[in-house]
């Protein structure tokens, strides 16, 4: 039948056209949540018997899960204030009128096109104790080798991750640095403010929305990670980089436990998104508006 | 002096970013002898280039390019038809639940993979889709990002153009296909670039989904691979090198692209 209206046929047309998008995001995100919400309540090797809250006052009561979780906050703090600091370091002396600013900025961005395949690689074989290059190097000047994935494992894979990703925020601080119209500067420069003072008064108030989207990513992906444990440490030593969705990972996939695994998604889904929420509200509060 | 400290800080950054990706290349053309030598080996006596050779006879290498190719370039043919289009309708249709509809989508992006994978994973076993092409693919076929980055491209393209074609007569596909299609073609540039960088790294995904060597895609093959023959570094670094060269010549010739792209939507 046609729509006799004219709003009416545009209304069929606008729901012919999104019709893929409704179905894949009905089949592949919305009945997925639904399935993680549902299978959480559930356990047994067929996730089949109804448990009602008890994989999640499991969850919240087992050490491991409650280990897994502070170690990849604390992983994520360290990701967080390294990738403000160092991309926003780079981001200051790249704002600069340097020769060669391209060439610097694709060199700094390049680790961010690799996988975490190659970044989780790359990196256990140079930091092996035996086989590591930089042990061998070390060991070559005469200096003592060391043991970083051993004796500050947490560390060491946010330090990789850190490597990785902090062109991204760099990137990303530098698109901020160059909406700062030049005019505050050169105001404040005539009033007498040196290049410190300019810096803490006007730069890093104005990048303020900046800073607020670069750590809600970075916490974001800092929860969420994964290769860096799976192919560095494998969780190890002992349980020391037993990150969050590795330990979902084994749960689910090693262990066969779905509900269990289920429950501790969920439980991490909703600290993601309470943080996400938090974080915007924070900012829409705290924009500067001019 | 200021100058000089500045340049001293990015050269010290660049070459802590680009030195070990050297190393990889580097590590690739020694031999075993050299991976496991006493004394650092940073640049190898001869180049080995047979160990590229090597690694399609020892593993199934030929298998994880194929198969990173089909699924990456699904992929990102997929997002080039869908998100353009949805991203259409919600910057220039109205009709009703709308807004509804747009939350729901925006919505998703809150949603980390990790939520979808436990379910996902059993949906496709149901289906009989784990180790298969369309499991590795349909999971991904479309994403808000691409939908919104599309949508705000397409916004300030002036209504008139649209009610020009009407009144001319042209069907809504025609007017998407002929009118505002062409008018998006450096937003696609920026979508197919990133989706395709994004799904050809894509690690956890592949991991789960598939079961057989025959079935992985690079990532998850080398680290598989690294596993079973944990001392063949060279063989690993080599199979790096292959993953990594295509990202690297596709964004040595669009960083201009790719910088704004980030810049622009802070896409993941």
């Amino acid at each position: 039948m046609r729509p006799r209206t004219l709003a009416g046929r545009y209304a069929r047309t606008a729901y012919l056209f999104l019709l893929p998008a409704i179905l894949f995001f009905a089949a592949f995100f919305y009945l997925p949540i639904g399935n993680v919400v549902a299978t959480s309540f559930r356990t047994g090797p067929q996730a089949d018997q109804w448990t009602g809250l008890g994989n999640y006052t499991q969850a919240l009561a087992d050490p491991a899960v409650r280990h897994s979780f502070l170690i990849t906050v604390a992983f994520s703090v360290l990701v967080v204030i390294g990738s403000i600091v160092l991309g926003l370091a780079l981001a200051l002396a790249l704002d600069q009128p340097l020769k060669g600013r391209v060439v610097f900025r694709v060199l700094l961005l390049v680790p961010y096109l690799t996988s975490v395949a190659i970044v989780g690689l790359l990196w256990r074989n140079i930091l092996d104790p035996e086989l590591g290059v930089l042990n061998r190097m070390l060991g070559a000047a005469g200096l003592p080798e060391q043991q970083w994935l051993n004796t500050a494992p947490l560390l060491t894979i946010a330090a990789v991750t850190l490597w990785q990703n902090v062109g991204y925020t760099m990137v990303l601080f530098l698109a901020g640095l160059q909406g700062i119209p030049e005019t505050y500067h050169e105001a404040a420069k005539i009033d007498g403010a040196d290049a410190w003072h300019r810096f803490w008064r006007i730069t890093l108030p104005l990048l303020a929305p900046t800073t607020l989207f670069v750590s809600v990513m970075a916490v974001i992906s800092g929860l969420q990670a994964f290769g860096q444990a799976y192919i560095i440490t494998n969780g190890g030593p002992g349980d020391a980089t037993d990150l969050s969705v590795f330990h979902i990972f084994n749960v689910a996939f090693r262990a066969r436990d779905f509900g269990y695994s289920s429950a501790q998604s969920v439980l991490l889904l909703i600290v993601i998104v309470a943080f996400t929420l938090v974080q915007l509200r924070a900012g829409r509060r705290g924009e500067v508006t001019y | 002096m200021r100058k000089a400290l500045l340049y001293t800080l990015l050269v010290l950054a660049s070459v802590v970013t680009i030195v070990p990706l050297l190393y990889m290349l580097s590590l690739s053309l020694q031999t075993e002898a050299e991976t496991l030598s006493a004394d650092a080996v940073l640049v190898p006596d001869s180049p080995q280039w047979g160990n590229y050779a090597e690694l399609f006879t020892r593993a199934p290498f030929g298998n994880f390019v194929v198969n990173s190719l089909v699924v990456a370039g699904a992929i990102t043919l997929a997002h080039l038809v869908f998100d353009p289009l949805v991203g259409y309708v919600f910057a220039k249709f109205r009709f009703p639940l709308r807004n509804t509809l747009f939350v729901a989508l925006l919505a998703t992006l809150m949603v980390p993979f990790f939520v979808r994978m436990i379910p996902l994973y059993v949906l496709m076993a149901n289906m009989g889709w784990l180790n298969t092409y369309q499991g590795l693919i349909t999971p991904f076929l479309m994403d808000a990002f691409g939908i919104f980055l599309m949508r705000q491209f397409i916004q300030p393209i002036p209504d008139d153009l649209i009610s020009a074609a009407r009144i001319d007569g042209a069907s809504e596909l025609r007017i998407y296909r002929s009118v505002i299609l062409p008018q998006t073609r450096p937003a696609l540039a920026v979508l197919g670039l990133f989706t395709f960088v994004f799904q050809w790294n894509e690690f956890l995904w592949p991991l789960v989904a598939t079961t057989t060597p025959e079935m992985r895609t690079i990532p998850v093959g080398l680290t598989l691979f690294n596993q079973e023959y944990f001392t063949l570094w060279h063989l690993t670094a080599a199979g790096s090198v292959i993953l990594f060269v295509p990202t690297a010549v596709l964004f040595i010739f669009t960083q201009r692209y790719f910088v704004r792209g980030i810049a622009l939507t802070g896409l993941r």
